[in-house]
């Protein structure tokens, strides 16, 4: 397995508030890897450092074995890159856009460019002042993929994309793995994560929380379940139960969430009073998502 | 009216008030210290143009010519641009912010928000003109200047209304098109060519009369210090303001609001139509964007366009000009003293070499250059990052100095291209005006002129490169031109600190005579070494810092 991006105890410290601690993760060829974590809890430095936009307080990184600082330069050969707030000049068209940066790396692959505009629904004619947020989302897309790149880092890369585009957006990047990319993707939206990547990092307050495959996230079962009974229950008898959380009745439906063996809740549930209806949905990583930071939420 | 809009549109923009305010009540108590001390003569005698245009009374004693020069003149234009920038921003810079959609997604109208806007424009004039009023009584009482016969609170009154007039001319433009610049660029303009139309015009025989077309001769020609408000030309003034105010209402009411679009411009019409496709894009296309430094050279080519054609035109002017008035200017430049020569550059002006350094290069060249290149080298660095561009185009395989040494590129050609206007400008009224100076020297001043501007524009850089901030770079590198201008020429009047003015590079630009004995290498040399090492400084910088995220 070739990693593409590894980082070492990577840290950046504003002052007295330490935006990351002690970053360690790989990233591998041939993987999307999902960044994800609430507003401020330190991906888009993790991604501004990885980039040598600000520089490290402590720690390294290395993108294609090369260091994310002193290598920087060389890095962004091999690097296509989505910043958080895209902004571009807003007096150039996309095409002119797309000239400007393509010139800096040495020239633009305009049918593969076209490709993209093509299956992004991108109007490239238009000054990008005038482009809605979405539309200017995908110039920077374009830009992004444009140079074949070994690594995509990107910055909350759906913002403003609708669900068509934001589809065929996930496909090009399943597109770029399967060819041996790696993608470093920072998100909230869990759904989007979910869909895409194979494995996720949460971050909280600069510090990784949790590592794992999103089907190992997933196999932690938390389940929603909705048990439908002929009369009325006490939730009393459910609380007490190992793995029930989240606990609400109404009248004579119960429903809670569940990561212990349905065994014990089925037991449970047949001493309580007669069984009508049972109903349970896997977890999305929002509510995987919700447990992880139950105690700071 | 909606109060929290006027008060956050009041808040937004009184520092800016008054620190102009403030300015103009400073060069107030500056200018009628001087005037105590020289012999007013030399501004009676002045040609009638020069005494119409900056407000010079007949007979001028020392109350009479602060309050009419400094105040009616110079304060009445800062007072008027402050006004027609705030206009100008009311509406038009809330749809170039794209805020102006939030602002109206409540329950409030379109009208009721540019009253507010209105409101705040007149209060933030009022706040300006209590401290212009302020300064007006307490000046002569501390410096015991009598001002017996001057009527302050009508010129104060008179210049309140004039200012708001020009506010309310940019507010309308401002609401009509949504185009903040586009309304403080016409109302600045009218403003200046008024001024001007109404200083020139009465000594034109036969076109006295047009001067009345202008709106600044409501302001001016009753020269309300001396006799009082003339309320017809008050009455003009207010119902133009009123006429601006009915307009913006209309105006605001009847568009269709601007998102944050760039517009479409003659280029992109141009590129747009087939037959001209072509050529346009030879222009505004591709080719605009195939390096850094063109791509600057683009941003600004139309600041560039306006600046080197000014200066030329200037220049040309002065050869001419010269001839006309020669022999009212040896008696004149006898009668100054050193200190005002000083103020503008120094020069005798008994010559035309020093005619010419009084008129374009004792301030007017090095203001015309360092304008381009502070400009360029604070948009550079710290526009990139304000705009949130920098995180773009640093995700390309080059490095930061690269990018500092392709906007230097721009930079180091839009200053020589100023420099060179300024030179063929210079050229061409010599020759006209036969006056036979020597283009070597006047080439060799307009190289020194270029290397000063590079300098500043090199701290502007460095400025911008170190902090990412584009008023840090802007005000920075200004604030140290000023003091260093100030250095160099005033600093030369004591004996005790003659030695100081070596320490400004203004002192290294002028200090050789070069009008008179040519290029001194070594000054040229101090230049261009202050400019190279301010360069290196901002790669140093700019490397080693964390990108802004947010400029």
């Amino acid at each position: 397995m070739t990693i593409a991006i590894h980082t070492e105890g990577l840290t950046k410290h504003y002052g007295d508030v330490k935006a990351l601690v002690d970053l360690d993760l790989d990233v591998a060829a041939g993987e999307i890897f999902g960044f994800l974590g609430p507003n401020g809890a330190g991906k888009t430095t993790a991604i501004r450092t990885l980039m040598d936009e600000i520089r490290a307080t402590a720690g390294s990184a290395t993108i294609v074995d090369l260091d994310t600082h002193r290598d920087s330069v060389a890095i962004r050969r091999h690097v296509g890159y989505v910043p958080g707030d895209l902004a571009m000049y807003p007096n150039l068209t996309g095409k002119d856009t797309i000239t400007y940066f393509s010139n800096l790396r040495g020239g633009v692959e305009w049918p593969h460019v076209d490709e993209l505009a093509e299956r992004l629904d991108a109007d490239l004619s238009k000054k990008v002042g005038d482009l809605s947020t979405g539309n200017r989302q995908k110039v920077g897309l374009i830009l992004a993929f444009m140079n074949r790149p070994q690594v995509l880092i990107m910055d909350e890369p759906s913002s403003g994309l609708d669900p068509l585009v934001q589809r065929e957006f996930q496909l090009l990047l399943r597109e770029f793995v399967t060819d041996g990319g790696a993608v470093f993707l920072s998100s909230h939206t869990l759904s989007e994560v979910q869909r895409v990547a194979d494995r996720v990092g949460i971050i909280r307050h600069g510090h990784l929380i949790a590592l794992e495959t999103v089907s190992e996230l997933r196999s932690k079962a938390i389940r929603r379940v909705d048990l439908y009974f002929d009369g009325p229950v006490d939730a009393a008898n459910f609380e007490s139960i190992a793995g029930v959380r989240d606990v609400e009745v109404r009248n004579h439906h119960i429903s809670l969430s569940f990561d212990g063996h349905v065994e014990t809740l089925l037991q449970a549930a047949s001493d309580t009073s007669t069984l009508i209806d049972i109903t349970t949905q896997e977890a999305d990583l929002e509510e995987i998502f919700l447990t992880y930071y139950r105690d700071e939420v | 009216m909606l109060t929290n809009v006027f008060t956050k549109t009041t808040r937004d923009r009184w520092l800016g008030w008054l620190i102009g305010a403030a300015a103009v009540a400073l060069m107030f108590l500056f200018g009628m210290a001087v005037y105590q001390d020289i012999d007013l003569s030399l501004y009676t005698d002045l040609p009638v143009a020069f005494r119409t245009m900056f407000g010079i009374p007949e007979n001028a004693d020392v109350g009479s010519l602060a309050y009419g020069a400094i105040y009616g003149s110079y304060g009445m234009l800062t007072m008027a641009a402050l006004a027609l920038a705030t206009g100008a921003a009311s509406i038009g810079a809330e749809e170039r912010n794209g805020t102006i959609g939030l602002l109206l997604g409540n329950p409030v109208s379109r009208t009721s928000v540019l009253i507010s806007k209105a409101a705040s424009l007149v209060i933030l004039t009022a706040f300006g003109f209590v401290i212009l009023w302020v300064a007006a009584i307490a000046t002569p009482a501390i410096l015991d200047v009598s001002t017996i016969g001057l009527d302050i609170n009508a010129l104060l009154f008179a210049m309140f209304i004039n200012a708001l007039f020009y506010g309310f001319f940019a507010l309308a433009i401002s609401a009509w098109t949504g185009n903040s610049s586009l309304a403080s660029g016409v109302s600045a303009g009218v403003m200046v060519v008024s001024f001007i139309a109404v200083g020139l015009l009465p000594i034109v025989s036969g076109w006295e009369n047009l001067a009345k077309v202008f709106p600044w001769y409501y302001y001016q020609n009753s020269q309300p210090v001396m006799n009082g408000l003339n309320w017809v030309h008050m009455g003009v003034l207010v119902a133009g303001s009123a006429v601006f105010a009915v307009i913006a209402v209309v105006g605001i009411n009847r568009r269709d609001l601007r998102g944050q679009s760039v517009g479409v411009k003659m280029i992109d019409r141009l590129r747009a139509n087939h037959y001209t496709h072509a050529i346009a894009e030879r222009f505004a296309g591709t080719a605009r964007v195939s390096r850094i430094w063109i791509k600057t050279a683009s941003d600004y080519q139309g600041f560039l366009l306006i600046v080197s054609f000014s200066m030329f035109l200037m220049s040309i002017i002065i050869g001419p000009m010269y001839g006309l008035i020669d022999a009212q200017l040896k008696d004149f430049g006898a009668a100054i003293p050193d200190a005002m020569l000083a103020m503008f550059g120094g020069g005798d002006l008994s010559t035309f070499e020093g005619f010419y350094q009084i008129e374009i290069f004792g301030l007017m060249a090095p203001l015309a250059v360092m304008a381009i290149t502070i400009a360029i080298g604070a948009g550079a660095m710290a526009g990139e990052e304000k705009r949130n561009t920098m995180g773009l185009l640093l995700a390309n395989p080059i490095r930061r100095s690269t990018i500092i040494l392709q906007k230097t590129i721009t930079m180091v050609i839009y200053a020589s291209i100023v420099g060179f206007a300024t030179f063929l400008g210079t050229a061409a009224g010599a020759t006209i005006g036969n006056l036979g100076m020597s283009l070597w020297y006047v080439a060799a001043t307009c190289i020194l002129a270029t290397l000063l501007g590079l300098a500043f524009g090199g701290l502007a850089l460095a400025l911008g490169a170190a902090t990412g901030r584009v008023p840090v770079a802007v005000f920075g590198s200004v604030g140290v031109a000023f003091v260093t201008y100030i250095v160099n020429a005033f600093l030369p009047l004591s004996q005790n600190f003659g030695g100081w003015a070596k320490m400004s590079p203004f002192y290294y630009y002028l200090g050789g005579d070069p009008l008179l004995e040519g290029l001194n290498w070594i000054h040229a040399g101090v230049l261009s070494g202050l400019a190279v090492a301010l360069f290196a400084l901002s790669i140093v910088l700019f490397e080693r810092r964390d990108l802004r995220a947010k400029g």
